[in-house]
């Protein structure tokens, strides 16, 4: 390994350690994320400059620096750093100082680059804007580097060129350019570009603290200094223009450009209105939400007591969901976004949104509102932290914190605080991100610690809250002597708790803090939805709380796109999903070695297809969890009628109670492939572990013969052979056999479509019928009839008595349908660890190991051969033996079921059928059941006759 | 001397816009306000009510109806002893929601927790029968049911909205007007206790006089 190679080796060790502490964020993420830049702008290249922002503005108009005998050529500050070239964006960071120049210049505002002669420079590109300002970059290091940099600007600026058509429309729309048209080139008769409705229904704010003219004029200034919009630089004054507030016609502009919203809008023009007017007419959850909520936003707010503005919430909010339908829409979204619209279009309302959502309060509003529960944790930790008093106080005073905080967090403070001031809030938030909530709540907490620690519990706590936030207009020292302090607001004094004291919560530490908290919130509120959705499945019968539990997990395990804890994703079940999902659990739909054989693999898939249209209970091709309990409910009914029942429906596509031949095919078909498993001998059903536990009984007796005299003597012979094909090939025979007698029955019972009962009502009608009327109906018949004699089978339908019956008089098939179904649907076991390959070894293994059946069985031999004194003294003999043996580790599914109790089950749905009251007795169950198993259905037609009697 | 005042916590759950804070802002401060904003979270109010001589201090806690905001319900109801279960005799699905809510409150309340079922905004049917998605039977069923008081009300025209909260205040027990001020009801509901130290100062005082 070479010393380069194994540095790389440390170092990506390190990388990894340093992960498991912090989230890992990509070079490119960081990148976007810190410059709100859209996902798109990965960086392609990077280079060391020195740049310098030469305003065409400021150099007109300055007119001391002309006389300063520089020979008009401007003056401006140079910058050393780093600048990254994207795919449309040029950005360039001040490597000293970030703070000090942050330049994002979007390349379509580029018109011309040249090279410039340089002297201290070895390379130098003058680049001249749309506004005329000019960039002076100076290139430091490797020649070539710098070389390869400027042909990839070449590259993009070519590339760019289309959208430096779309530019001057976008112009049009920022407030920044009008300022600057109106006063820098005198254009006194433009229009100011359409903003939010505060346009004309005004902006809340106290006339005299908003001092909105000075302050549009100080943007103006650095607009004029640093350039605007999509080609602005950032310095430490567009930092404090921020903070003493945004004057209100401005303010849509800065939170787009601050948020990136404003390149999100540049990029996708057009999408606002092509998403509404794509979904126009659509309805939806959300939207039904929505509509509750749209009168409800900002009411005092007189635009909101209009049409026009529920309408403009209404779009931004409906295209939102539509654009992001894991979110939708959360009560909340309401409010920030009519804040939005006071101050922006809903265009630029709808992109602000769209970051605000899912960049800076990521999971806030999502279905299950992990992220605000996760910040609340976070926070939490803080208070603990910073305010650790307060934090015990309100620990032993049993107060919630979140009672209060989080809707703070939620509504980022508008149904807090007083509009004029979550605006100044806002302004903060949309610069410094997340973090700004997070240092205002502690600000709050820590304003009014002194108030809090009087309060007895969560009432007392949130009326001083209340009450501090009506008041912060009023002077925070309204008993101070000097006038200035008297001057200061609670809310100034806010801002300055929070920005300065709180500037020590940075976003690493509150990225940490979510990482930390993260795994707990997410589980925690996995087991809820699971509790509330378990809670609210139907009502069943045949699945229990425990299986419904399974069934919960098994369906989210198969639905990979669905997450849970962030109610992300739909939580339906696709048909290809459902297939995985039956397999998981389902003897005859596990993955098995048939399934290479495409004739095979298209029936069982036809087959899965009805069981899937039969639960779709919407028909939109979509199964709902609760579509799923109720199908699987009918599938484990242990009532051997419903079973039947239930299969038959499947088949009855046309629901007429018939099914016609072809459907009858089709059944037969489905049955041969649902007992599959059984006749390719993978699993045993219950006669043939019967017969072998018979065998087995039979040996015993066989050998000791009378030497039995009580139960302790029983020793199972060690390492009997099973002939394992014996009973494979019995029992795969005894399938095919069902199978075979299954159609043949079906053809034999089938119903003729009673031809003779409409020539009888032919006959009697006809009376009065006038003959042309008779002949028709004749010719039908005749037409019939040659059709049926034609091909006998043709005319000929399937009831479910017919059905029934046609089931019942075979041994296995109603086994199957009492019990083997059933009994293949493994719910209650631990589903992942169940293998797939289970042979008949390891079940003959089982059931040789559950020496207690066997005994038993050795005991009704011995009874039965014997009956001779020492009978008396076997009762307690099985539980003995049964002890005596260990039961195999392996145990499998078959030795895992109670017998006795499926026993008891079938007996109870045999005995409904066949009347067996002369089997009541001395018997024991095990005995009852072998007797009604026994009898074999001698005569169709007398089963036929006790079936009709029971279903009158 | 006045007897002491019981504290009863009360929660309001039920789905969005069904009018759980008309309800609250109707019995604590009289008003009705067509459109209210969403409750974000949960909101907090208090009321004092005279029932046979007594004193009940309902501390209420009006929650977010929203589906989503359903995972913070627990934090609200959490040593509640009483809970109104709102729908909206003109949303069927309201209704389902409300069945829900009860589910929930019983296996997840406190166990004596006394609940309110309220089908609100009859006043919209008022004029209009055919209005009403929720017959009255299938409340006063379900509440039967399930062991609930049942209320039909408007916010908007104060119908039965008292009603419905003097009701639960009669089905509270009362602290005890022998005992002494620190025995309380619930000894271990940390709220119960400190509402009970703050009424023996207020005792105290009274009897200095």
């Amino acid at each position: 390994m070479s010393f380069f190679s194994s540095l790389r080796e440390k170092t990506k060790i390190l990388d990894r350690i340093t992960e498991s502490f912090t989230p890992s964020l990509t070079r490119d993420e960081k990148f976007k994320l810190q410059y709100k830049l859209p996902s798109e702008e990965a960086i392609l290249d990077d280079a060391n400059a020195d740049i310098s922002f030469i305003s065409a503005n400021n150099a007109v108009y300055d007119e001391s620096k002309k006389q300063n005998g520089l020979k008009g050529e401007p003056v401006a500050y140079i910058f050393s750093g780093k600048l990254y070239l994207t795919s449309h964006y040029l950005v360039f960071k001040d490597a000293f100082d970030e703070s000090s120049c942050v330049l994002i210049l979007n390349i379509s505002t580029i018109k011309r680059v040249e090279r410039s002669p340089s002297a201290s420079y070895s390379f130098a590109l003058m680049v001249t804007l749309y506004s005329s300002s000019q960039l002076l970059i100076q290139f430091i290091g490797l020649r070539y580097k710098s070389e390869q940099f400027c042909e990839l600007l070449k590259q993009k600026l070519r590339e760019n060129i289309p959208n430096a058509k779309k530019l001057d429309k976008f112009l049009a729309t920022c407030y920044s350019e009008f300022l600057i048209s109106k006063n820098v080139l005198r254009r006194k008769d433009i229009l100011a570009p359409r903003a939010g409705l505060g346009q004309h229904y005004k902006y809340p704010a106290h006339p005299e603290m908003a001092k909105e003219k000075a302050k549009l004029r100080l943007w103006f200034e650095y607009f004029k200094e640093n350039g605007e919009n999509l080609a602005i630089m950032k310095n430490p004054k567009f930092t404090k223009l921020v903070r003493i507030g945004v004057p209100s016609r401005m303010r849509g502009e800065i939170w787009e450009l601050c948020s990136g919203a404003l390149y999100l809008r540049y990029a996708f023009q057009g999408e606002y209105e092509r998403i509404l007017e794509e979904n126009k007419g659509k309805t939806s959850q959300a939207i039904d939400e929505i509509e509750k909520d749209l009168k409800r936003s900002l009411p005092e707010y007189s635009a909101y007591q209009t049409e026009e503005g529920i309408q403009r919430l209404r779009n931004v909010l409906t295209a939102y969901s539509w654009k992001n339908p894991d979110v939708g829409y959360c009560q909340a979204m309401n409010i920030v976004c009519a804040a939005l619209l006071i101050y922006m279009t809903e265009e630029q309302a709808f992109w602000c949104l769209s970051n605000l959502c899912d960049v800076y309060v990521p999971g806030y509003y999502s279905k299950t509102m992990y992220g605000t529960l996760l910040d609340q944790k976070v926070f939490e930790a803080f208070v603990e932290e910073k305010l650790p008093v307060l934090n015990d106080y309100i620990v032993k005073h049993d107060i919630q914190l979140s009672v209060v905080s989080l809707p703070w967090f939620l509504s980022l403070f508008y149904t807090s605080m007083p509009l004029e001031y979550a605006v100044r809030i806002m302004d903060i938030f949309f610069m410094n991100g997340a973090k700004t909530l997070f240092q205002v709540a502690l600000a709050v907490l820590k304003l009014n610690a002194d108030d809090i620690l009087q309060a007895d519990d969560d009432g007392m706590f949130i009326a001083i809250i209340k009450n501090y936030f009506r008041t912060l207009g009023e002077s925070a020292h309204p008993d101070s002597p000097d006038i200035r302090y008297r001057q200061i607001t609670k809310f100034q004094e806010l801002l300055v708790t929070a920005f300065k004291e709180f500037s020590v919560i940075t976003d690493s530490m509150i990225a940490q803090g979510r990482h930390r908290y993260q795994k707990g919130i997410l589980e925690n509120i996995e087991t809820f939805v699971k509790k509330t959705q378990v809670r609210h499945m139907p009502k069943t019968f045949y699945l229990s709380t425990d299986d419904l539990s399974n069934l919960y997990d098994i369906y989210y395990d198969s639905i990979e796109t669905h997450k849970i804890s962030m109610g992300t994703g739909s939580s339906n079940m696709t048909f290809e999903v459902f297939v995985q999902f039956l397999g998981k659990f389902c003897d005859w739909c596990k993955p098995c070695q048939m399934d290479k054989d495409p004739a095979f693999k298209k029936q069982k898939e036809d087959f899965l297809r009805k069981i899937f249209n039969n639960w779709d209970s919407s028909s939109l091709g979509e199964l709902t969890i609760n579509d799923v309990v109720l199908g699987l409910e009918k599938l484990l009914t242990t009532d051997l009628l419903e079973s039947m029942n239930y299969f038959f429906t499947l088949y009855d596509s046309d629901s007429d109670g018939e099914l016609q031949r072809e459907e009858v095919l089709e059944m037969s078909e489905g049955l041969i492939l649902l007992t599959e498993p059984w006749r390719s001998g993978r699993l045993v059903d219950f006669l043939t572990k019967k017969s072998i536990e018979d065998d087995i009984a039979e040996k015993i007796v066989k050998e000791n013969g009378d030497v039995i005299q009580s139960m302790e003597e029983i020793e199972l012979p060690t390492g009997v052979v099973i002939e394992e094909e014996k009973y494979k090939s019995e029992q795969s025979e005894r399938y095919l056999k069902a199978a075979s007698s299954f159609l043949q029955r079906s053809f034999e019972y089938a119903k003729s479509l009673d031809l003779s009962e409409e020539v009888n009502l032919i006959d009697l009608s006809d009376n009065e019928d006038d003959s042309e009327a008779k002949e028709s109906k004749r010719k039908k018949f005749q037409s019939l009839k040659h059709n049926a004699a034609l091909d006998p089978t043709h005319s000929k339908v399937i009831d479910l008595a017919t059905f029934r019956m046609i089931i019942l008089a075979d041994e296995t098939y109603e086994l199957f349908f009492a019990q083997t179904l059933r009994l293949s649907i493994h719910l209650n076991e631990g589903f992942a660890t169940s293998s797939t390959n289970k042979v008949l070894k390891s079940m003959l293994d089982g059931i040789i190991a559950d020496g207690k059946r066997v005994a038993e069985q050795v005991r009704r031999r011995v009874d039965s051969v014997a009956t001779r004194g020492s009978v008396n003294s076997l009762d307690s003999g099985p539980q003995t033996l049964g002890g005596s043996i260990t039961r195999s580790e392996d145990i499998d599914d078959f030795t895992s079921e109670h017998l006795e109790e499926h026993a008891d089950l079938l007996q109870d749905s045999l005995l409904d059928i066949y009347d067996t009251s002369d089997h009541e007795g001395g018997q024991t169950s095990q005995q009852r059941k072998l007797e009604t198993l026994k009898p074999r259905p001698v005569s169709e037609g007398n089963k036929k006759e006790d079936l009709i009697e029971f279903e009158a | 001397m006045s007897n002491p005042i019981t504290s009863i916590k009360l929660v309001l759950l039920g789905e969005a816009a069904v009018g759980k804070s008309s309800i609250v802002l109707r019995f604590v401060s009289n008003d009705f306000s067509e459109n209210k904003e969403p409750t974000i979270g949960a909101a907090f109010l208090t009321q004092r009510v005279n029932i046979n001589n007594n004193t009940i201090k309902f501390e209420i806690w009006d929650t977010a109806g929203q589906e989503r905001f359903a995972s913070l319900a627990p934090m609200y109801y959490r040593n509640a002893q009483a809970a109104l279960v709102v729908y909206d005799i003109t949303k069927p699905q309201s209704f389902i929601k409300a069945r829900h809510w009860v589910k929930e409150l019983h296996e997840q309340a406190s166990k004596d927790i006394i609940i309110a079922l309220v089908g609100n905004k009859v006043d919209i049917i008022e004029n209009d029968e055919s209005e009403r998605k929720v017959a009255r039977e299938e409340g006063e069923r379900l509440a039967e049911e399930e062991g609930l008081i049942f209320f039909e009300t408007s916010a908007k025209t104060a119908e039965n909205v008292n009603d419905v909260f003097l009701n639960i205040g009669e089905k509270i027990p009362l602290k005890n007007d022998n005992s002494s001020p620190n025995d309380t009801t619930i000894t271990e509901d940390q709220r119960i206790n400190l509402a009970a130290s703050a009424n023996a100062t207020s005792e105290a005082s009274s009897c200095s006089c």
